[in-house]
């Protein structure tokens, strides 16, 4: 029970964070739709920005998946599917992470 | 009891009310951005990987049918951020009567198109 109202709780907190970044993250990605490879090399070699990317993805993963959880036990009747969805989304989850963390730091330190 | 939280009411129950329909868009964007969020970080990885592999996207990002997408990707977005705000009031118990719930709804619609807009046609 007592692990919910976290969930809860974190769940609320997260989308407090992403709202003020939210409006700068979706000016940037419209403008990277359109921009070259170098200008967003240069774009990604601010500290600011870079960190500002990577908190935005990572608050945003935790997000999707406390949602997806939430989905999950609300359509998905079945123990064994529940566990298996529940699985390999998280799976996706913490695979994106890591892939945000690296190359950040990758294209960030370059 | 196998479950420790209350559950939503399957979709097949609800009467097409707005407020359901509002509560399973939520879901529906929320999926979809979680989505759009798994192909960022397919997005971010091409960029780390060098300029041969961007090619790629910069392949797929002249098609219309991306930028159909990525419209969506924006309606999507500001929808679920401004029903969001409701979420968060509610969880205060603010804003929960009928009168309220049924003029907020009008309130996202109106500024879920506004920002769309805005970001498309004036940034």
């Amino acid at each position: 029970m007592k692990n919910y109202k976290n969930k809860w709780i974190i769940q609320r907190v997260s989308a407090l964070i992403l709202i003020p970044l939210l409006f700068w993250f979706i000016f940037q990605c419209l403008s990277f739709s359109t921009m070259e490879y170098s200008q967003i090399i240069i774009f990604f070699t601010s500290t600011l920005n870079s960190f500002l990317f990577l908190i935005m993805m990572l608050v945003t993963i935790i997000h999707a998946k406390l949602g997806c959880d939430n989905i999950i036990e609300d359509y998905v009747s079945g123990k064994k599917i529940k566990f298996i969805s529940k699985l390999t989304i998280n799976f996706l989850f913490y695979l994106s992470a890591l892939i945000f963390i690296l190359s950040i730091m990758k294209v960030s330190l370059l | 009891m196998t479950y420790n939280r209350p559950l939503s009411p399957h979709l097949s129950i609800h009467k097409k009310v707005l407020t359901s329909v509002f509560s399973i868009l939520h879901r529906i964007t929320g999926i979809g951005l979680t989505i759009g969020t798994l192909l960022i970080s397919i997005w971010i990885s091409l960029l780390a990987l060098g300029a041969d592999y961007f090619y790629i996207f910069k392949f797929i990002s002249t098609n219309i049918i991306f930028k159909f997408f990525l419209f969506i990707w924006t309606v999507a977005i500001f929808y679920h951020l401004f029903n969001g705000v409701r979420y968060l009031f509610w969880s205060f118990g603010l804003g929960m009567d009928l009168k309220t719930v049924y003029f907020s709804s009008y309130f996202v619609l109106i500024f879920t198109l506004v920002a769309t807009f805005g970001v498309w046609f004036i940034r």
